[in-house]
């Protein structure tokens, strides 16, 4: 090793503190990028290779009821490469000891294991046997969360009759790897099952022999999906069809893609502030290293190293920071990127997760690191470049002060000798000033951005849960009913008030913009729904035309004012020009809702019930929940407070384990920042703050320079810290908005509080420590030396 | 406790001290006896590493000795808790330096101000900067000053609290002979107009003849003590 090396090397573990400071920051952009990048990477691969593996569809469709020649037909269609028909049937369970309602899905399967496409992965046991009536093979998720396996059985309300089901299997699809029941907004496998049965034997429960209700079929390359989809909406036509659709409105698909979106998000917001935030303390600490060595510089060219050899010395420095930087953070990233996949295994049923980073992620993140500590080590490298020997040599020329604009203020604030030595030492050294305030800004910013999701999450909760459902008990039918059924459910004791609802699947397009969703209308007089929209206000339904979601909206391009084409799916496939009356800024969603007589006027039907909303007397809970299940008509019931319970633990599952890594990285962000310019002033005012002391100042007194300068910067950095953090929550919670929800953007004054003190309480603590030196100041040795 | 009369003003008896760097011991001092009388310009004259920095500082609170006992008229030094060092040296000393030590951020007036703020009865900083002959110069920042006159604020910086003593390290180390004169005017007329007590250290001979006494050191001790008889003017000095 040559005696430069050796230097290096000595100079990094003298500056120890500082290059981990730094490293730390660093550290925190590889850990996210090797995180985000990570889990995209084994998500989406994991995912591409369940969906080939088992033949994920492309087009889905589903009718009333259809022959099963049907298939055939549809196979026909230039494009289709196979098409399969199925029966998806939801049932009740029964679970004697248990009064919550549980529904199930049950999908019918070839027997003879001709079944192709949406191939189910079985995870234990074995498929049902052609011939046996209840067997069935349920998904692993909620035979997990029932403690069921094969060898269980069940009672079921399957189409009106009780039939006892045989679990004989355990498995998976990729149809189903986020399976939510209809109308909830998060997976509950306690009440909500997939399961499989034997085609003939869900021929026969069902009452459907040699009929189907649902197709999935998948494209050849390059058919036009477009017109696949028209195609075959002309023939399900006759059968009832609700209009065929391609894989991104697939509910299981949409919201997988929408995770993976959330995270391409995260890679593109969060690693960038934490490599502009490196290259900056690299420039300062760099910078303050060659005006320190500046002697040392002048002797080596002397001796007759070249410019470029002790560029390359100091650029080494740089680079050493960003290798600990890479290392540190790649195992922070590995280690985050497991914890994260575990979280998703819990949402996302997939029968393998690969959590795999290549190679390439470790390459980009290292690449990401040495460029942002590179870029920071140019300014130094130049100017160790261009200094001249001689002028390297003799001492630097004493720094200049001047009186300026702060210094007027000061004046008249009547500032004392000590307050003048730290404004102007602010004003001297405007630009490492600026760093060290857009820094601690950046960090609070973070934090922010990342805290307010809480305060999203909560606007969410309250508008959604609290405001804008106010009932206590869903109650959805087996298949829609007349009025009468409403009187039935009043009759039950504790039931205080019933409501209908009704909600119709359309197509709903402007111009060549289509989207599917649904009309969802309640009663005139409905005292348990309500659309409240992002301010909190209530907005009445309008008396004629539609009401959208501002989600809908933006997606067809219309407002207020505007009409869209709108064609019942299924029903009379009723088609017409309705007016927009006007928007709801929703978060959950792209719906529209309109008033019954538009709702009537385009079903044109005499409204049936689809569900009922029902408020009841807590009390009597469990006795009106134990006759709901009675009741043959009643295909589930959801709790208003379960779906609360399960959507608070989510939050509490994801965005706590978030806030805290993010809390912890916007820390080292502020103390990374704070702990090098602290180190920093301190080299720099050493000498001052000896003479301060020998002049008969207390350490107290003297820790106030070094203290008061960056307190006022550290100060200096909330406001603009609180300004960039809601520009960036801005930001973010538009990215992580989708199709299926808008967050809301929804600060609390909390929330600034909260990340303000977070950040003042790592910055000070930072700079105390530094300050601490100041205790062990060594007058005599630093009067007797020239600076 | 401002002093300016008679009496001692410093007395001390078997002051050591000893150094520990990794496994050597350096023995700084080796039993000083000392007693200074307040009013009295002191030179302290020896070769370097013969403890007249060392004793300078512990003079001035800087420095604790290792052994022996040290007394500012009835205040003993040795065995001061570090705060009340520093009350010590707020209160009653002023330090000059060879490199000036002025904080480059503030004005010459700044400079003194920074010592008045916290004196209990101080001149008024421009007074200071009068009695140096730079009345003139009160708004200036250090790096707008020659050398010489940066020394000249670093000694209005020390008087400007009326101290009991002056302690100057190599005052004049740094300046060529008109500017390094000019100093000790200033030093002599403080001790005239003020009483108050001058230590120097020098290297330069010259400079003895102005003094009271004149104190030898060798190898950590005071080798031997001149009273001078006849005192010079700094102006008479020969560089």
């Amino acid at each position: 090793m040559n005696a430069l090396d050796r230097k290096l090397l000595r100079d990094l573990w003298r500056m120890r503190g500082q290059v981990l400071a730094i490293a730390l920051v660093l550290a925190a952009a590889t850990a996210t990028f090797v995180l985000s990048v990570g889990v995209y990477g084994s998500l989406t691969e994991t995912r591409d290779a369940y969906y080939a593996r088992n033949h994920f569809a492309d087009v889905f469709a589903s009718m009333t009821r259809a022959p099963r020649s049907v298939v055939a037909r549809v196979g026909e269609i230039e494009g289709v490469q196979r098409a399969e028909g199925s029966i998806k049937q939801f049932a009740t369970l029964d679970f004697p000891d248990r009064n919550v309602p549980v529904r199930a899905l049950i999908n019918s399967v070839d027997e003879f294991g001709r079944t192709q496409l949406n191939q189910v992965t079985l995870r234990a046991g074995r498929m049902p046997h052609p011939g046996e009536a209840g067997e069935v093979v349920v998904d692993e998720a909620f035979a997990e969360a029932n403690g069921l396996g094969p060898g269980d059985s069940l009672e079921a309300l399957i189409y009106g009759s009780r039939q006892r089901l045989d679990i004989v299997g355990v498995g998976l699809a990729p149809e189903f790897i986020y399976s939510i029941a209809p109308g909830d907004l998060i997976p509950d496998n306690e009440r909500y099952g997939i399961f499989w049965m034997g085609r003939r034997a869900l021929e026969a429960a069902t009452d459907r022999t040699e009929a189907i209700n649902s197709l999935a079929l998948t494209l050849e390359r390059g058919a036009s999906q477009e017109e696949v989809i028209r195609r075959i909406d002309r023939i399900l036509d006759p059968y009832g069809g609700t209009g065929a659709y391609g894989r991104e409105d697939h509910i299981s698909h949409a919201f997988l893609d929408n995770e993976l979106m959330q995270l391409d998000a995260m890679t593109r917001v969060i690693p960038p502030v934490f490599l502009f935030v490196s290259t900056f303390l690299v420039y300062i600490v760099l910078g303050r290293m060659i005006r320190t060595e500046r002697t040392q510089i002048g002797l080596l060219k002397a001796f007759g190293y070249s410019g470029r050899q002790i560029g390359w010395h100091y650029s080494k420095f740089a680079l050493a920071i960003a290798l600990v930087a890479t290392l540190l953070g790649s195992l922070a990233g590995i280690w985050m990127g497991q914890g994260m996949t575990r979280l998703y295994a819990e949402y996302y049923r997939f029968p393998f997760l690969y959590y795999h980073i290549s190679p390439g992620v470790f390459l980009a993140a290292s690449g990401l690191s040495l460029g942002s500590a590179g870029l920071g080590a140019l300014g130094g490298m130049r100017s160790a470049i261009t200094l001249a020997p001689a002028v390297a040599m003799s001492p630097p020329p004493p720094p200049v002060y001047r009186a300026g604009a702060i210094e007027a203020l000061g004046r008249r604030a009547g500032l004392s000798a000590i307050g003048h030595m730290i404004v102007r030492h602010i004003a001297r050294w405007p630009g490492r000033s600026a760093i060290t305030v857009l820094g601690v800004a950046l960090s609070l910013g973070l934090l922010f951005s990342t805290m307010q999701f809480m305060d999203s999450s909560r606007t969410m909760l309250d508008s959604f849960f609290f405001r804008a459902q106010r009932q206590d008990l869903t109650v959805s039918f087996t298949e829609p009913r007349n009025e009468d059924v409403l009187f039935g459910l009043a009759q039950i004791p504790g039931v205080l008030r019933v409501e209908p609802t009704r909600a119709i699947a359309v197509k709903m397009s402007n111009g060549n913009l289509i989207e599917r969703t649904a009309i969802e209308g309640s009663a005139p007089d409905s005292m348990l729904t309500a659309r409240i929209d992002s301010s909190g206000a209530e907005i009445p339904l309008p008396v004629s035309g539609l009401m959208l979601s501002r989600q809908l909206a933006d997606q067809l391009q219309v407002g207020a004012g505007d009409a869209v084409h709108v064609e019942m799916l299924g029903g009379r496939r009723t088609q017409r020009m309705l007016p927009v009356a006007g928007i709801v800024d929703e978060f959950i969603g792209a719906r529209a809702y309109a008033a019954p007589q538009t709702m009537e006027a385009l079903a044109r039907d005499r409204a049936p019930v689809a569900s009922a909303l029902l408020r009841i007397d807590p009390a009597a809970r469990d006795a009106i929940l134990t006759e709901l299940k009675e009741m043959p008509v009643v295909l589930g019931v959801t709790e208003r407070d379960a779906a609360l319970l399960k959507f608070k633990q989510m939050i509490d599952d994801n965005l706590f384990t978030m806030m805290f890594f993010y809390v912890a990285f916007a820390s080292a962000i502020a103390i990374g920042v704070v702990y090098n310019s602290a180190r920093i002033l301190f080299s720099e005012r050493a000498h001052e703050l000896a003479t301060l002391r020998v002049l008969g100042y207390h350490r107290t007194e003297v820790g106030i320079v070094l203290l008061g300068e960056l307190a006022l910067l550290v100060v200096a950095a909330v406001p603009l810290g609180c300004v960039i953090g809601y520009w960036m929550a801005q930001l973010m919670t538009a990215m992580f908005s989708s199709d299926l929800f808008r967050l809301p953007f929804a600060p609390s004054r909390a929330t600034y509080g909260y990340a303000s003190l977070i950040v003042l309480v790592a910055a000070l603590a930072t700079a105390a420590l530094v300050a601490l030196r100041v205790l062990r100041l060594d007058m005599i040795r630093v009067l007797k030396a020239r600076e | 406790m401002k002093t300016g009369g008679t009496g001692a003003a410093f007395s001390g008896k078997g002051l050591r001290k000893i150094y520990v760097t990794g496994e050597t011991e350096v023995h700084a001092l080796r039993g000083v006896d000392l007693a200074i009388e307040a009013g009295e310009i002191v030179v302290l004259l020896g070769p370097s590493g013969s403890g007249k920095s060392t004793l300078l500082n512990i003079i001035g609170g800087l420095d604790r000795p290792t052994e022996g006992e040290l007394f500012y008229r009835d205040l003993r030094l040795t065995g001061m808790p570090e705060s009340e060092l520093t009350r010590y040296r707020r209160e009653n000393i002023g330090f000059i330096f060879q490199f000036y030590n002025l904080i480059p951020s503030l004005t010459a007036e700044e400079n003194v101000r920074l010592v008045t703020d916290i004196a209990d009865e101080p001149m008024d900083a421009l007074d200071a900067l009068e009695l140096v002959g730079l009345g003139e110069r009160a708004q200036h920042y250090p790096a707008q000053l020659s050398g010489g006159e940066q020394q000249r604020v670093a000694v209005a910086r020390a008087i400007a609290k009326r101290p009991g003593v002056l302690l100057c390290d190599e005052p004049t180390g740094a300046l060529d002979s008109a500017t390094g004169v000019r100093v000790l005017e200033t030093l002599e007329r403080a001790n005239r107009e003020l009483g108050t007590t001058v230590l120097i250290i020098t290297h330069n001979a010259g400079i003895a003849a102005m003094a009271d006494r004149v104190l030898h050191f060798l190898d950590g001790q005071i080798a031997r003590v001149v009273e001078n008889e006849n005192t010079i003017e700094p102006g008479e000095i020969s560089w």
